[in-house]
């Protein structure tokens, strides 16, 4: 597993499955890193992301996980966000977008 | 504004700042504010919505903005916790636009009033976070 996209807040690595690791927040700075790893990863199989060390996500950081799942609609898949802590939640719930993506575990 | 004193730390506000309209300022906006809010006694709840507000400020006046400099207010009491942010705008400020209505969700999410404004070629967004703040 190597970091391929990373800036002063964010930290993302792909796992040998496939699975995008990201560490850090997902801002404004950093969604269109998260975008640029998720665009690599695309294709007939789901997406997942694991999400267990994000502390902070705003609406840009969604827009790029809701582009994401958008787009794997529309190839008949879906994005998986793994181990959702608290403050992934959180947005999600606000914004009602829940639904807009499988949910495999929860941070504490 | 009042003067706030908590655990031995007195403090007047408010605290302006003059951010470049760049992405990276959203974590030196968030780190900014955390730490005002700490200082007046809020607690870590809080001050995570505090966060997400002054994030999606910067949102909308970076993203749908002109690249001016963005004036940033923050105003703190013991009741209230206030963000204004102000940029010049001299093009169509869309406030019907899809990312600020999500923007918009937001706020109104985890602040207790949001005001978005463009009057003549200022945009202005307030945000108030009024204790108890919106359930977490």
């Amino acid at each position: 597993m190597s970091a391929d996209f990373t800036n002063d807040s964010l930290t993302i690595e792909v796992d040998d499955d496939g699975a995008i690791i990201v560490h850090g927040d997902i801002d404004m700075a950093g969604g269109p890193l998260l975008e640029g790893s998720i665009l690599q990863q695309e294709g007939d199989t789901p997406i997942v992301i694991d999400v267990h060390d994000v502390f902070f996500i705003d609406s840009s950081g969604l827009r790029s996980l809701l582009d994401a799942s958008r787009r794997a609609r529309a190839r008949g898949t879906e994005v998986v966000l793994r181990s959702v802590g608290p403050e992934v939640a959180r947005l999600l719930e606000i914004t009602g977008t829940t639904g807009q993506f499988v949910i495999d575990g929860r941070r504490g | 504004m009042a003067e706030v004193q908590r655990s031995g730390t007195t403090f007047a506000g408010p605290v302006e700042l003059r951010l470049p309209a760049e992405p990276m300022m959203s974590r030196v906006l968030r780190l900014a504010a955390s730490g005002v809010a700490s200082l007046s006694g809020y607690s870590v709840a809080e001050i995570e919505d505090i966060k997400i507000a002054v994030s999606e400020v910067l949102i909308a006046l970076i993203e749908h903005g002109d690249g001016n400099a963005i004036d940033v207010r923050l105003v703190v009491d013991s009741d209230a916790f206030v963000v204004e942010g102000v940029t010049e705008v001299r093009g169509p400020f869309d406030l019907a636009h899809p990312d600020l209505r999500l923007c918009r969700t937001v706020l109104a999410g985890v602040c207790t009033d949001h005001d978005i404004e463009h009057i003549g070629t200022m945009a202005k967004i307030t945000a108030t976070l009024r204790r108890p703040f919106p359930a977490g």
